[in-house]
């Protein structure tokens, strides 16, 4: 207990010796704490969009203009109850001529152009969506089959596709561009606590030297420089969780006009995760503080 | 107490440290280690202290060989013999209190523990008084003698010193070997190297001489011998 008390008291003595080099680790390390969860939080968002872009998908099939309400029931009732069908929606032709009139109010043109029409040029609509993008093919295929052909003037399918590839390939540059940020942060981090330590051991030296001579054990001496290895990372990890809470209060609610006021996916993201994303990075930057402090120590302690 | 059998330091690449030295030291002697500069004597105490290996030979204290000693093993005996170099000096932000109970509590002393010995060896030096004081504002001798209560925390077998005296006038000198003669009373090996003539000669103790890394003399009630 005494040992471990005067261990713990020497990694501050060293920290405070030499504070400002001591906070200059603190902040490279920060910045690449900052950097990972930058990296995290991009990544939280563009799988969101790619959710909700997928969500969207749907195939309308537009029935031709004076199909009988008896196909219209029928084609729907079956298509909800195939397994690939999360949900069919029919909407009725004056259902799909209000929406459309609804659409063009701004366009008198096309407004008059309706007007001069007998009756309503329109179809119904079946709006399937499925459970799965993949199955979406599927039902296409069943849509487009005999059994409706005669009916079906056009059935079309908006995949997205481009859209989803575009912000996956978005995705995917960030997440290599702040991948790279990241290592190159750590390993800066990493060396300025090496250096840092370094020093804490030079101005050190007098007192390892007579530690030495009156016979303090090894790890006497080194366990208050990896201790305090352990307590830059910590600061950092502190200091990083206060900026991240601080952007995405920031950020996400600035970021929900995107989503058209729905989840941005950036706090959801960080408040699931918020306790195994701290012991992780907190942790593990630790870890890694804490080894090349030790290696840093290394030779000073030989003999 | 401590042997030595044909102990050889050679320092790389080819620097002669100790050659052949063979030297037995009975527990309780107070031994003086003589000889010019460069002969050998440092060379021998750091072998002692184990912060050098011999390159060959053997070295044992208190029927421990420490000849190959791992460095764990190395705290161990640093705490069985109190070193006085002059090198090693007081760290100045500390207080003479201080930078001897420093020694207790990097060794893993319990509180109380510190609290009873620092004034006993404080007291052994002389200076109780001025146990508050910093390095600067003590004599040269005052230093010296809380670098001996420093290396007397542990209760050495042996007090090792390498020229103890060597920055100090004859006064202080003087106070220096009373202490360690004080000391050796206790029962404790002293094994005390020096170059100054007057120091060895007023002991009138055992007096081993080096000359480049050899035992060139050594006499029960010697005298420093220039000639050799
Ligand atoms: N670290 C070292 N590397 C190389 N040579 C050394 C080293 N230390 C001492 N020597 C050499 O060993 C010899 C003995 O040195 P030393 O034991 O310091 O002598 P003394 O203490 O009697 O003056 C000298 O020739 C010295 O140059
Ligand atoms: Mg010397």
């Amino acid at each position: 207990m005494t040992m471990a008390w005067r261990i713990f008291a020497a990694s501050w003595k060293h920290f405070a010796r030499n504070l400002w080099i001591g906070l200059a680790t603190v902040v490279v390390f920060t910045m690449a704490l900052l950097s990972v969860n930058v990296l995290l939080g991009a990544n939280a968002i563009a799988e969101r969009v790619v959710a909700l872009l997928e969500e969207r998908i749907d195939v309308t099939v537009t029935f031709n203009p004076g199909t009988p309400e008896g196909v219209l029931n029928q084609a729907r009732f079956y298509i909800a109850s195939l397994d690939q069908t999360e949900r069919a929606e029919l909407v009725s032709a004056e259902q799909a001529l209000e929406e459309f009139k609804k659409r063009n109010a701004n366009n008198p043109k096309i407004l008059e152009a309706l007007t001069e029409l007998s009756g309503n040029p329109l179809g119904a609509q079946l709006i399937i969506k499925a459970k799965h993008p993949d199955d979406y093919p599927f039902l296409l295929d069943v849509v487009r089959g005999p059994q409706y052909s005669s009916f079906v003037r056009t059935s079309s399918y908006d995949d997205h596709k481009t859209a989803i590839a575009q912000i996956q390939q978005i995705g995917s540059q960030v997440r290599l561009f702040a991948s790279g940020l990241v290592v190159v942060f750590i390993l800066f981090g990493l060396l300025a606590a090496f250096n840092a330590i370094r020093v804490a051991i030079y101005t050190q030296r007098e007192e390892i030297a007579i530690m030495r001579l009156v016979g303090a054990s090894s790890s006497f001496i080194r366990m208050p420089f990896v201790l305090e290895g352990v307590w830059i990372a910590l600061l950092a990890s502190m200091l990083t969780f206060g900026f991240v809470v601080i952007g995405i209060e920031i950020l996400d609610p600035r970021l929900t006009f995107l989503f058209d006021g729905m989840d941005t996916g950036l706090k959801s993201f960080f408040e699931m995760n918020a306790l195994s994303l701290i012991l992780i990075q907190a942790g593990g930057l630790s870890a890694l503080s804490a080894a090349v402090s030790w290696i840093a120590v290394g030779r000073y302690i030989k003999r | 107490m401590i042997v030595l059998e044909n102990v050889t330091k050679t320092y790389y690449p080819d620097s002669t440290g100790l050659e052949g030295v063979s030297l037995k030291i009975e527990s309780g002697e107070f031994v003086s280690i003589v000889g010019q500069s460069g002969a050998g004597k440092t060379t021998l105490a750091k072998i002692l202290m184990a912060e050098e290996q011999p390159s060959e030979g053997r070295v044992e204290i208190g029927g421990w060989d420490i000849t190959r000693i791992r460095p764990r093993e190395i705290p161990e005996l640093r705490r069985q013999i109190g070193v006085i170099f002059q090198d090693y000096k007081l760290l100045p932000k500390k207080t003479v209190y201080e930078n001897v109970s420093f020694a207790l509590e990097v060794a893993g002393a319990k509180s109380k523990h510190i609290h009873d010995v620092v004034p006993q060896v404080l007291r052994i030096v002389g200076l109780e008084e001025k146990a508050n004081r910093f390095p600067r504002q003590l004599s040269g001798g005052e230093q010296q003698r809380v670098v001996i209560a420093r290396s007397l925390v542990h209760r050495p077998k042996v007090l090792l010193a390498d020229e103890p005296t060597g920055n100090l006038d004859t006064l202080n000198t003087q106070d220096i070997m009373d202490l360690l003669v004080k000391i050796n009373a206790f029962g404790t090996t002293v094994v005390l190297v020096t170059h100054n003539r007057e120091v060895v000669n007023a002991l009138r103790r055992r007096v081993i001489t080096l000359k480049d890394g050899k035992v060139a003399s050594d006499h029960a009630h010697g005298k420093y011998t220039l000639t050799v």
